[in-house]
């Protein structure tokens, strides 16, 4: 169980800017939780404190009842796996080495029968076996987003983070991903929470939806309640036009009659 | 598979480079001796008595000795510095490492004297300049890192105006000091590869082969790193532990190859980037032994060509000889800064 109280985080550029304002947070166990807002609504910065990731002034995280910052990293790796979006990495690897890296909490890099096992299964579920051998650079957008998410696999924790998984993807890619990021909660049972930009993405595979604004939360809850006008408006200062189409409800950005 | 293939070949040309490096370094150990003992006394026109022998080889040893365990630790503090810097440009020499040698040489004469045994104690001058070096690169690079994380315009800019105000300073406080103290102080900071202090050898060795093992045995933490700091934090890497662990041994190791064999501003950065260039791997343990081989060639084999050189090179037909006096630093230098404006314009940023 992971609990987010009161924690707070600001960085100075120009003046003292509040990332985070006092935000309590649990996150709901085997749910795809979306976190969705404007650009600098914290979202980020929050999930990164989450995983422990960025430091933050005050509160805590409890992973479990126990404050994330009193545990070893390398045990805190062994129960959330974060993932920023995937970026492109300064070194030339290949898919394997790096679905290795995903099991570096558990052995420190020397990797045993169990964790070859482990990486083996990863590649199989992304259905990236075959691609074990290719370098990073040498693969399409989907596929190395696959190979990230493999890596995130392999290191077998019962939480996953995705810091914006769906930046710098095509809209195939994208859906490709939020359907993959839905059978992990279903077929694995891990429990996910993902900063998205797109609110119909967060509408369509979310459980549960939190909208941010200005570091603070200003409503949560299940999509359907919070794909309204009234959520939406003020979360995003802009008027949304809301339809329902196979029982999900879709997100007009503009309306052309205006 | 053409991609496994790939990978094969890959592991079978890292096999022939540390096979071809082998044979190099020792060719180029076994030239350098020869060097200074046959060599020099064809040329000097007198016979080679095993007396004789036995005597330069005195000499010959430690030097040997100092420049393969300098290159060692010049290496490794490079990669792994450029690993948690998140560059290939950057080496610790390029932020001023080097001047806060001198700076704390020339302040501990100024301060207590040339007699004062924090100076001439090779023990005790090595543990005050390391500690002070510690203290400093931990003061900045760790405010620095620690604050904007790898924003390496900033960390370049830092280590410039440090470097210009510890060197300016260092110059001030000599100009003050008599002539004696003066020339301590030069005769300190003016080592280079071929004038090496080899006192302070029995000092370093164990140092640098302590730090050598501490860097080693977290090869697979510096391979996480490579992934950058807030992958490799999700991974179970206390980044910033190991950050403080890394400069430690960095300021650690800066300061016992200045000390020993001075300041090699380029050869770091070249001996790191001709290892990757070579073995192609991202894994930090063969970079870490194949950029210290190279970096063993490099000064034993450049120190064994300015041997042989050193008379002259003999024209034949004409009967005279070509004056050649280029010192081994000056081309290391000159080929790493050619080098760091190729990988500038190369990868277009720093």
């Amino acid at each position: 169980m992971i609990e987010v109280k009161n924690i707070s985080q600001s960085y100075v550029k120009g003046g003292h800017v509040k990332t985070l304002d006092d935000v309590s947070l649990t996150v709901r166990e085997k749910t795809v939780t979306a976190l969705v807002g404007a650009n600098g609504a914290g979202k980020s910065t929050l999930l990164g404190a989450m995983s422990n990731v960025v430091q933050t002034m005050s509160g805590q995280v409890l992973l479990d009842g126990v404050d994330v910052r009193k545990i070893k990293t390398s045990e805190v790796a062994k129960k959330i796996a974060f993932l920023k979006q995937i970026q492109q990495i300064s070194i030339r690897i290949t898919v394997n080495d790096l679905v290795e890296f995903g099991r570096f909490p558990h052995c420190g890099g020397r990797l045993k029968d169990i964790d070859k096992q482990k990486v083996n299964e990863a590649l199989d579920y992304m259905m990236i076996g075959d691609l074990r051998d290719r370098f990073l650079d040498q693969l399409s957008g989907g596929q190395r987003q696959r190979a990230f998410i493999a890596m995130i696999l392999a290191q077998d924790t019962p939480y996953i983070f995705l810091d914006e998984p769906l930046n710098n993807l095509d809209i195939k890619y994208s859906v490709e991903m939020m359907k993959i990021v839905k059978k992990l909660v279903t077929e694995l049972d891990k429990t996910i929470v993902v900063v998205l930009h797109d609110i119909n993405f967060a509408s369509a595979y979310a459980g549960h939806i939190v909208a941010m604004k200005d570091g603070k939360i200003l409503s949560e809850g299940y999509p359907d309640k919070m794909i309204t006008k009234e959520v939406l408006n003020p979360t995003f200062d802009h008027d949304f036009h809301i339809i329902d189409h196979d029982g999900k409800r879709v997100c007009l950005f503009f309306d052309h009659n205006q | 598979m053409a991609e496994s293939v790939n990978r094969k070949q890959l592991n079978r040309r890292m096999i022939i480079v540390f096979v071809v490096l082998a044979v190099l370094m020792v060719g180029s150990i076994t030239l350098y001796i020869f060097s200074r003992t046959y060599f020099n006394a064809w040329r000097l026109n007198i016979p080679m008595t095993p007396l004789a022998f036995e005597r330069i080889m005195g000499r010959t040893i430690p030097a040997v000795v100092g420049m393969v365990s300098a290159s060692v630790i010049i290496a490794l503090v490079s990669l792994s510095f450029q690993t948690i810097t998140q560059s290939r440009i950057l080496t610790p020499s390029m932020i001023g490492f080097d001047s806060v040698f001198i700076g704390t040489q020339t302040l501990l004469v100024f301060a207590f004297g040339t007699f004062t045994p924090f100076f001439q104690s090779p023990i005790y001058n090595f543990f005050v300049t390391s500690g002070a070096m510690v203290a400093i690169s931990l003061l900045m690079f760790g405010s620095i890192l620690r604050r904007s994380k790898n924003n390496i315009i900033f960390l370049l800019m830092f280590g410039l105006v440090l470097s210009g105000i510890v060197s300016n300073g260092a110059r001030y406080i000599q100009a003050l000091m008599s002539h004696y103290d003066f020339y301590q102080v030069q005769a300190a900071t003016a080592v280079t590869v071929m004038n090496m202090n080899t006192d302070v050898i029995r000092v370093a060795v164990p140092i640098i082969i302590i730090v050598v093992v501490l860097l080693l045995i977290n090869h697979r933490t510096y391979d996480v790193m490579s992934l950058g700091a807030e992958q490799a934090t999700s991974l179970g890497v206390n980044y910033q532990r190991q950050m403080t662990y890394t400069l430690i041994l960095v300021s650690i190791g800066m300061s016992v190859s200045t000390a020993m064999i001075g300041s090699l501003t380029f050869l770091g950065l070249l001996v790191v980037n001709a290892a990757r260039e070579l073995i192609k791997t991202h894994r930090h343990l063969p970079l870490f032994i194949c950029s210290a081989a190279v970096g063993i060639i490099t000064l034993v084999l450049g120190s064994a060509a300015e041997q042989l050189l050193s008379g002259g090179i003999p024209i034949p037909f004409i009967g005279t000889t070509l004056q050649v006096a280029i010192p081994l630093t000056t081309i290391i230098n000159l080929v790493g800064c050619t080098y760091v404006f190729y990988l500038i314009l190369k990868e277009n940023r720093i």
